[in-house]
């Protein structure tokens, strides 16, 4: 064999080594969407890829058995607030530290950074009493506040405030001249060149609001109230077994919007990954 | 003084729903408050006394969560490595793999759960129905304590290798290619350069890595709700759901609150373990 | 008329003194060049005209205003930084304009000045690219382009030619000369270059350690430098130092003054005689030949080295002696402090 010939099996036979990994991390999809089309006599017999009766009413019965709808949109609005939120308030406080000099800031920096290191699960109990004094148990305030200002928003903090300090300091001395206030230069000059920085935040904190459980499981009660992940989990029928089908559709659809968003974005979405944890 | 305006919004909720809470777990932790007392009355350690000598549950737990934090680090890992290698060099199809390599990890817990643990039922559970083709009768995965801890660690691997696997990835491509093309040039094999070139390079975020995924471990908690609920026979209870179960549906809110500075503890040892790693590796 | 005056300014960052009570009068008009060695406080004292930095001690007046408290934008300057400071998010267009936008001047005002600078500098066919297209000679003129635009009082360069390559650096140097010439605005310009300096200014004002040294035209500076430092900072390359003894042999004087501890002759005033008796000698060390000239680095008799710039076409040889001569009214006296001792008292 020539060494170009080597080479080709070589390289054939990483990518088909590659392709059977890559099954268990694909298949579990693929497999869900066609079991969200199936019958629950289907779904638990010979197995088929393709659903030999396409069940449609299961994503109608998604939406009659809990109020499907209006959980999708607690979760949509909830993550896009949670974002917005966290990107202003991390932000702000990003470009202080990265650039002001002010008394506590030291401090500051000790306790945000011990702040990053310590679970949600640590203060979960305290902050679900606080919630209730405050009257907001079963409500999205929980959902929102504890993100913004947990770990989660410290990170965000932490990650602008790694980009503002790169930035080129006389970009701002410029910006002072022009007549810009402090304000005037976070806003007009700072911000828009971090948008790699502002981007991997927006998407970091949307998918984790998204995905957030542990919260509404402990703050939500009532269907209404309910965010998709919660919402997921509760396709159970009166026994507390789940409705399969429904469940998988549910799920489907839940999961479905957001694959479509990574396929088209992925290259954004996995450096703002990166980007994170190369800095975290 | 203007400096504080940008900062108080972020400092002021930091205060109220982090450094207050965390204030008052440590108390909580030290008083007796549950369903039979309603409210919190002082106790000392004894929450402390009866975690770690009392009450078996405890060390159950704990042996839980180290036998999932030591199956799954190592295997996420190596795994990640593996697929960093394998990836961090552009070839046709690099994107494809890298994308679905990632793909479980902006997926939901909850929703990754719910398909594996369906994948998983004993019968008719798609993966039985496989091995049954081959002639193997699969276990009842999620309802023996030993198979439930393996699938729960296996499935929890597949969703977040992809994170490690990207700051592999980073991690190698910052090192400059010309290192392996001086090492090449002496003759050195491709075993040799991962071993003697790649591998030491690699070290501090091998480090970060392994301190981040450890500390991961030790929270997770959606995907066991999900997928075992903390069983079966407790076979897979591990540290952050023995506090949801405490606090929030036996409501031993003292109990549950030692139990959170125990974690507390933990991942701030690790932490500290992981700096001292790095400035030692600094000098 | 804009002059600006700064009176004991002195600035500290903690307790590091950068600059260490300056006094300066720059008159309306005038192209001023602040050079020194790195560290010296040269951009600092820029940023503290600018605003950008706050004065510890001291007044800064503006076109007789004191403007010690007043924000930066609002002290009728306009910066060019060394790295141009470019909004990479904006266009050439929105970059010189964004100034007056942030401070409302109408859009129709405002594109009749950015047209205005942008023809001044050839800038027309690039306004609507973005900084990363352009070449570092492009960006350069917008920047310059951008401090135009504001009509300022007084501009301020803060080594704004360190950036770009050799060529590219004389050519811009002439620009700017023009510039100045045309617009007759005040103008205060960093450089650690003391070529730049020398070509641009109408004063020089050398610093040293956040001190000024020396205050004055380049001819003044290169004549008659106020001390050893200054004679060794302008002038390239630089002058030699030699112990005042030397002075006898280098030149008929009628004396050498009483208190000279040391004198100062420049590589250009050296010629190259025979090694007789009376005259300093030394031994050919090193030719380095660059065309136009050739610099022999010569060590003498004493022990010290003296570069000397010949430029006749037979070269001695390495390790040849040779002797040195020189014009009485190009040596420097300087006393045991290293200040200048007066031309008056010594020159014939």
């Amino acid at each position: 064999m020539t060494q170009r010939q080597i080479r080709i099996l070589y390289r054939t036979c990483w990518t088909i080594a590659l392709l059977i990994v890559a099954i268990p991390f694909m298949f579990p999809f693929v497999w869900m969407v066609s079991a969200g089309f199936k019958s629950t006599t289907e779904i638990f017999g010979a197995p088929t890829l393709i659903p030999r009766v396409w069940r449609w009413q299961n994503f109608i019965e998604v939406f009659t058995y809990q109020p499907f709808a209006r959980q999708y949109f607690n979760s949509l609005y909830i993550a896009i607030l949670v974002t917005v939120l966290t990107l202003i308030i991390s932000s702000l406080a990003g470009y202080a530290l990265a650039r002001m000099r002010f008394a506590g800031a030291g401090l500051l920096m000790l306790f945000l950074i011990s702040a990053l290191m310590v679970p949600e699960e640590v203060t979960i109990i305290p902050n679900f009493f606080l919630i209730r004094s405050m009257g907001l148990v079963d409500t999205h305030w929980p959902l929102i506040l504890l993100p913004v200002f947990g770990p989660q928003g410290v990170m965000a903090t932490f990650l602008m405030r790694q980009y503002f300090l790169a930035l080129p300091k006389e970009l701002e001395d410029a910006g002072k001249m022009d007549g810009l206030s402090r304000f005037g230069v976070w806003w007009r000059i700072a911000l828009p060149m971090s948008r790699p920085a502002i981007a991997a935040v927006a998407i970091i904190t949307f998918l984790s609001s998204w995905n957030l459980f542990l919260e509404p499981l402990i703050f939500l009660s009532s269907l209404e109230m309910f965010t998709l992940p919660l919402a997921l989990s509760n396709f159970n029928d009166s026994y507390g077994l789940p409705l399969w089908n429904l469940q998988l559709a549910a799920t489907t659809l839940a999961v479905v919007p957001i694959l479509i968003v990574y396929l088209i974005a992925q290259r954004q979405i996995i450096e703002s990954f990166a980007l994170s944890g190369v800095k975290g | 003084m203007e400096a504080w305006l940008f900062v108080s919004p972020s400092a002021i909720g930091f205060l109220i729903f982090f450094l207050g809470p965390l204030c008052a777990v440590v108390y909580f932790s030290m008083t007796e408050w549950n369903l039979l007392t309603q409210q919190a009355a002082f106790v000392g350690l004894a929450n402390f006394k009866n975690a770690l000598l009392e009450n078996p549950d405890f060390w159950h737990v704990v042996r839980n969560s180290v036998i999932f934090a030591l199956g799954l680090v190592p295997l996420n890992m190596a795994l990640a490595l593996t697929l960093a290698l394998a990836l961090s060099r552009p070839f046709f199809g690099v994107v494809f793999f890298r994308t679905v390599f990632f793909a479980p990890v902006v997926t939901s817990a909850i929703a990754w759960a719910i398909v594996w643990k369906f994948l998983l039922q004993g019968e008719g559970g798609f993966i039985n129905q496989m091995l049954a083709i081959v002639g193997i009768s699969g276990p009842n995965w999620l309802r023996e304590p030993n198979w439930a801890m393996a699938a729960v660690i296996v499935t929890r691997v597949i969703k977040m290798v992809g994170l490690n696997m990207i700051l592999y990835i980073a991690a190698l491509q910052a090192i400059p290619r010309d290192y392996e093309a001086a090492a090449r040039l002496e003759g050195a094999s491709r075993w040799q350069i991962f071993r003697m070139i790649i591998w030491p390079l690699l070290a501090p975020t091998t480090l970060i890595i392994m301190v981040i995924t450890t500390i991961g471990s030790f929270k997770v908690f959606d995907h066991i709700y999900q997928m075992t609920g903390g069983g079966p026979e407790n076979g897979t209870l591990v540290l952050a759901f023995y506090i949801y179960q405490q606090g929030f549906k036996f409501f031993n809110i003292g109990y549950a609150s030692a139990l959170a500075m125990i974690m507390f503890v933990i991942v701030m040892m690790l932490t500290i373990v992981q700096v001292m790693l790095r400035r030692k590796g600094a000098e | 008329m804009t002059n600006v005056f700064l009176k004991g300014i002195e600035k500290r960052f903690g307790s590091v003194e950068v600059i260490r009570g300056v006094d300066l009068q720059i008159d309306d008009g005038e192209f001023v060049v602040f050079v020194g060695p790195s560290g010296c406080g040269k951009s600092t004292l820029l940023r503290l005209i600018s605003g950008l930095e706050h004065i510890s001690a001291g007044d800064i007046y503006i076109g007789d205003r004191l403007v010690n408290e007043v924000q930066p934008a609002q002290r009728g300057v306009a910066m060019v930084f060394q790295s141009y400071a470019l909004y990479p998010h904006l266009t050439v267009r929105d970059n010189m304009g964004f100034g007056l936008k942030v401070r409302k001047v109408p859009p129709a005002e405002r594109q009749r000045r950015i047209g205005e600078a942008a023809a001044t500098l050839k800038l027309d066919a690039l306004l609507d690219r973005y900084p990363r297209e352009l070449s570092g000679g492009q960006r350069q003129r917008v920047a310059i382009g951008r401090a135009i635009v504001g009509h300022p009082d007084v501009f301020l360069f803060d080594e704004p030619l360190s950036n770009l390559d050799a060529e590219l650096r004389v050519h811009m140097r002439s620009e700017i000369a023009a510039l100045h010439k045309r617009l007759a605005t005040t103008m205060i310009y960093v450089t650690h270059d003391q070529i730049e300096a020398m070509t641009l200014a109408d004063k020089i004002v050398v610093l040293r350690d956040g001190r000024v040294e020396q205050v004055g035209s380049p001819r003044t500076l290169y004549e008659n430098p106020a001390n050893i430092f200054v004679a060794q900072f302008i002038g390239s390359p630089k002058m030699n130092v030699l112990p005042a003894d030397a002075a006898p042999l280098l030149a008929a004087l009628p004396a050498t003054p009483p208190s000279a501890e040391s004198v100062g002759v420049r590589p250009e005033h050296l010629t190259v005689v025979s090694p007789g008796e009376g005259v300093l000698r030394g031994e050919v060390t090193l030719c380095e030949y660059t065309g136009a000239v050739t610099l022999l680095h010569v060590a003498l008799d004493g022990g010290h080295d003296c570069l000397v710039i010949y430029d006749e076409r037979e070269m001695p040889g390495v390790g040849s002696v040779i002797g040195l001569r020189a014009e009485g009214q190009n040596l420097h006296f300087f006393n045991q402090h290293g200040q200048a001792i007066l031309a008056s008292a010594h020159s014939t």
